[in-house]
């Protein structure tokens, strides 16, 4: 079955993933090579690790673009098992670990192991299956909405224990888009704004810590020191770069100022360093990778693929939108990494890996489609 | 396979445009950041980026007349600690504590604090930092940072404390000379900016702006040490012997007006201007900020400028300067005390009205400090010309001498001064004045009459030695001729050699001066009880070579009379001074001969009848005189003595004796 009618992968979305890739490995070296001196006493640390990851999820999307796609969607169920395990295991002492007391990770032999980053895709990947079944069905509440909710309610429990609440706020994001996509009622959507939001809000302002991180954005000054640090640290890093930037290499607020300058912040860096023609031109790649995922979206052959390559850019470009939203002091600090920029081994694996299922959609494509 | 629904395709563009404008709202928010207040962002980036760190400037020594160091500069550091560095607060805060002598507490709290640097504590000297730093090496801690700066120290603790005065925490002078020189003294600090990241560590290879500092100049002050300990032992001494409030005294070279030395007692310690005074040290830790800074003011006061008092007798100096230079009244004039004399209605009593004075010379009038005698002389000059002399004399205007702090003392107008007050003034009361307007008017009467400006400093000097400015001695203005001081002084020596001054006596040195004593006024109204005794002398008469004042105020001892209690202690001072300045004594035949007789010691004749005393010194062979000329009668007490008990004297000294029934 699988396709002697196939078109060529989308070269454009191929090209565009690469150089991200290329320019996210560069600024990974210049963001970290300060810290990386101190911590490690080696300034390419995090220009090895990053290179490898980066090699790696160039083999994971090769790998992907030649699994036809409508086999993952057949493992969609186990898949879920899968990762709702991962999730549970986190728990069990000694297995799961992650900074300042959060359970995050899992260490599979020399890997590191981000098990809601896969539960991130595993839902997708569900979720398109179980959609492209559904059909006018889609339109009704208990088979539309109500078991998706309830999915992703279960995810986001168990994320939120680790604490990981940017995470699950992402995930519910992305579960909502994909009922919306794939034709569900409006209202039937909306409707979840009544426990959703407040419970959201609640969950965002119950201790003051929660309280103060939210204010702050508006008024990152009151306490530069504290919770301002962050939102101002990154506002003087743009803000110096201007219009051409300091130049590859110059940045100046990665001595320490922007903490772990290689992950959430790395584009302030790029910022700073390339000005706001570098930062916008990085904007233009994503909007570039954005189009060309809704375009292969559009011109899948049947539904499955349709909701899958709509899931996976969605996934791209909220994570994308975050980030650059926080950086730019547009909304709270959410620890989001901009994907394909950011340093970081599972993130990049399974954006890659995405990706690669992208490029496979892609295939299906007539010659002449679209 | 179906093909993908319509409202799928719809719903999937919705969400793409939704993206598209979403990224296009980001690139707006970067245009506002990087473009429009890019600047504004920069310039608050370049602040965090920089560094500015003061370098304190050397400041300079203080030295007396013969280069003795009075304040020196060591280097001390401040600590800073950095509160996100420090990952064991508790130890931190014990090694801290407990090298740096701090509450454990509140160095916990500072280090605590939610700020990148807080101050832990300034001052600290270089053996406290290198026993702090090998303890944080040993505990492996991070976070505190060491900046240098200067500590004053003052060699001598409780020395020449008022005149010197003190520093704060940032090297500024506060009080004394280090205040009124410390333009001169500080110097100017220097810049080190460099580039800073995130930890405020120095950015390596980032480039730095060095501005060297400028050490701050040495200052010679006229103060000789050895005269300033003389002054300070005495002054100490006269102060617990006599149960004083305050004791003080003012050492002048005459013909410059350099000031040798000056001392006020009570006194604080330069070194810790802050710590406690001894009265209030007991409540000191339940008293409220601003009532121990009212304490620490009353400490820091220096009495001999800040503070006027009634002159009381020593004043009659003054009198007389312009009753001579007028020429109103003559050594030899003759006078009447009749034990008072009345002034536009008012019965003016002379001190001794219980035992008038009877018929005088001038002369005798001073050696008797005799109130009429003067009141007449006033008169004589009229209110028009005493008033310009006692201006004339400094007295109603700040000497100018460099200290801060110098109150003007109260004169009356010409229009304000009538007949009563005429005469009140003409014997020292109804005008306050400063001890250092004093000593400086006396000064002028000894010199040949010249009115000079109290000189404290003598020279600036750099570092190498070289004198970058010279104070010289300053005239302000001639008040009386030559003759007027020579004879005067010559009437000034008889009153101690012969009248209340006695008590000033200084075998081989013929000191001239007089004696005061004057009950204290408050809220316009004499208190019974409480006195300011003072004596103003110089010698030699001939050619003085050093002018003393002693104020000794509130005596609350045996005595409180100044030919008393302050005479000695001028005496002391001239003596000691003299003959450390190698002035030949010139003695006598009288005493030149007594120098040959054999010596005794001074019995107790205190609390004897006067008739006993005089028995018990002729015994001895010593001479004996009363405080005036006049004989008491034989049952009345000896109150005091000079010289005291136990002291060895030559037979046939004069023993002055101070007798009962004398009221103020």
């Amino acid at each position: 079955m699988p396709g002697k009618s196939r078109g060529s992968m989308d070269l454009t979305l191929l090209i565009t993933v690469l150089i991200l890739l290329a320019i996210g490995v560069t600024m990974v070296f210049s963001a970290s090579a300060v810290s990386s001196v101190k911590n490690y006493s080696d300034k390419y640390y995090y220009l090895k690790s990053q290179g490898l990851y980066a090699i790696l999820g160039i083999a994971a999307m090769l790998f992907f673009s030649k699994v036809n796609y409508k086999f993952i969607g057949k493992l969609a169920f186990p898949i879920v098992i899968v990762s709702l395990i991962l999730l549970i295991i986190i728990f069990i002492p000694g297995i799961g670990y992650g900074a300042k007391g959060a359970l995050r990770w899992i260490k599979i032999g020399p890997v590191n192991l981000q098990p809601s980053e896969f539960a991130k895709s595993a839902l997708i990947i569900f979720m398109a299956k179980s959609l492209s079944f559904k059909k006018e069905r889609v339109k009704t509440f208990t088979q539309g909405v109500l078991p998706y909710v309830m999915l992703m309610g279960l995810y986001c429990i168990l994320i939120i224990l680790e604490p990981n609440k940017s995470m699950a706020i992402n995930i519910a994001m992305i579960t909502f888009l994909m009922m919306f996509a794939a034709g569900a009622k409006i209202w039937h959507l909306a409707i979840w704004g009544f426990p959703l939001i407040p419970g959201g809000i609640y969950m965002l302002t119950k201790d003051s810590y929660s309280l103060a991180r939210l204010t702050s954005y508006m008024n990152p000054w009151a306490d530069p020191l504290n919770t301002g640090y962050q939102a101002i640290q990154s506002l003087l890093a743009l803000g110096s770069g201007g219009i051409f930037g300091l130049g590859l290499g110059n940045s100046r607020q990665k001595f320490f100022y922007i903490p772990e300058a290689q992950n959430d912040f790395i584009f302030s860096i790029i910022g700073e360093e390339l000005g706001f023609i570098g930062a916008v031109t990085i904007m233009i790649l994503f909007v570039l990778l954005v189009w060309r995922g809704i375009r292969i979206a559009l011109a899948a052959q049947d539904s499955f693929g349709s909701l899958l390559a709509t899931g996976i850019t969605c996934m791209i470009a909220l994570q994308v939108v975050l980030n650059i939203a926080v950086v730019t002091v547009s909304i709270p600090t959410t620890g989001v990494t901009l994907p394909l920029i950011s340093s970081g081994g599972t993130s990049l694996l399974m954006v890659m890996s995405n990706i690669g299922i992208l490029l496979n959609i892609s295939k299906t494509i007539k010659a002449n489609g679209s | 396979m179906a093909g993908v629904s319509v409202t799928i395709k719809k719903r999937i563009l919705f969400v793409l445009i939704s993206f598209f404008l979403m990224f296009f709202g980001l690139i707006g928010r970067l245009v506002f950041i990087q473009i429009i207040n890019g600047d504004d962002y920069l310039k608050k980036a370049v602040d965090q980026w920089t560094k500015d760190i003061a370098i304190p400037s050397k400041r300079g020594i203080i030295y007396d007349r013969n280069g003795k160091k009075l304040a020196v500069s060591a280097t001390a550091y401040i600590i800073y600690g950095r509160p996100a560095q420090i990952k064991d607060k508790a130890t931190m805060a014990k090694i801290l504590s407990e090298v740096l002598e701090m509450d454990e507490q509140t160095v916990l709290k500072k280090i605590s604090d939610n700020k990148s640097n807080v101050l832990i504590k300034q001052k600290v000297d270089s053996e406290k930092v290198n026993q702090l730093r090998e303890k944080l090496l040993e505990n492996k801690l991070n976070g505190i940072e060491f900046v240098d700066d200067c500590k004053r120290f003052y060699p001598q603790a409780n020395f020449a404390s008022h005149l010197l005065g003190f520093t704060n925490n940032d090297n500024t002078g506060q009080d004394g000379v280090e205040a009124s020189f410390d333009k001169y003294l500080n110097g100017f600090p220097g810049r080190n900016i460099v580039m800073t990241d995130g930890h405020g560590d120095e950015l390596p290879g980032s480039d730095r702006k060095y501005f060297e500092p400028q050490d701050g100049l040495n200052l010679m002050l006229s103060i000789d040490e050895v005269i300033q300990h003389f002054a300070e032992k005495a002054i100490e001494n006269a102060q617990i012997e006599n149960k004083a409030k305050r004791a003080m005294a003012i050492v002048m070279d005459p013909k410059t007006g350099d000031i040798l030395a000056m001392v006020a007692k009570s006194d604080y310690d330069n070194n810790e201007p802050r710590k406690a005074p001894a009265e209030v040290a007991d409540k000191w830790a339940t008293m409220k900020d601003k009532e121990q800074l009212d304490e620490l003011y009353k400490v820091w006061r220096n009495p001999i400028l800040s503070d006027s008092y009634e002159p009381g007798s020593t004043f009659k100096i003054i009198t007389s300067a312009a009753g001579l230079e007028e020429n109103v009244v003559k050594p030899d004039d003759k006078f009447f005390c009749s034990g008072f004399i009345t002034v536009g209605g008012h019965r003016l009593k002379c001190w001794r009205s219980y035992r008038p004075h009877g018929s005088e010379t001038f002369t005798q009038g001073v050696q008797n400090s005799c109130n009429p005698v003067f009141i007449e002389v006033g008169q004589r000059l009229g209110k028009e010309k005493f008033v310009k002399y006692i201006k004339a004399f400094g007295f109603g205007a700040p000497t100018n001498v460099s200290l801060p702090g110098e109150a003007s003392g109260i004169v009356r107008d010409v229009s304000a001064v009538g007949p009563v007050e005429l005469a009140n003034i003409a014997f020292g009361q109804g005008i306050t004045v400063t001890p250092i307007q004093l000593i400086t008017a006396v000064s002028a009467v000894a010199n040949g009459g010249y009115l000079m400006e109290p000189r404290i400093a003598k020279k600036l000097i750099d570092n190498d030695g070289n004198a970058v400015h010279e104070f010289e001695p300053r005239v302000v203005r001639q008040v009386v001729s030559k003759e007027t001081s020579e004879v005067l002084r010559g009437i000034l020596a008889s009153v101690v050699s012969e009248g209340t001054g006695g008590g000033a006596m200084v075998p081989g040195f013929k000191v001239a001066g007089k004696t005061g004593t004057a009950q204290k006024a408050e809220n316009g109204r004499y208190i019974s009880g409480k006195y300011v005794a003072s004596f103003v002398g110089f010698a030699p008469a001939n050619d003085p070579k050093v002018a003393v004042l002693v104020v000794i105020d509130e005596p609350g001892g045996s005595s409180t009379f100044g030919g008393v209690i302050a005479a000695p202690v001028v005496g002391s001072i001239i003596g000691d001074t003299l003959r450390y300045l190698d002035v030949k004594p010139q003695y006598t035949e009288e005493e030149a001969k007594k120098f040959e007789r054999p010596i005794v010691k001074v019995p107790e004749i205190r609390n004897m009848n006067y008739k006993e005393a005089v028995k018990e010194l002729t015994k001895l062979k010593l001479q004996y005189r009363l405080d005036d000329d006049n004989n008491p009668a034989p049952e009345s007490l000896v109150l005091d003595q000079t010289p005291k008990a136990g002291a060895e004297v030559n037979e046939g000294t004069v023993v002055i004796l101070y007798a009962q029934s004398v009221a103020p």
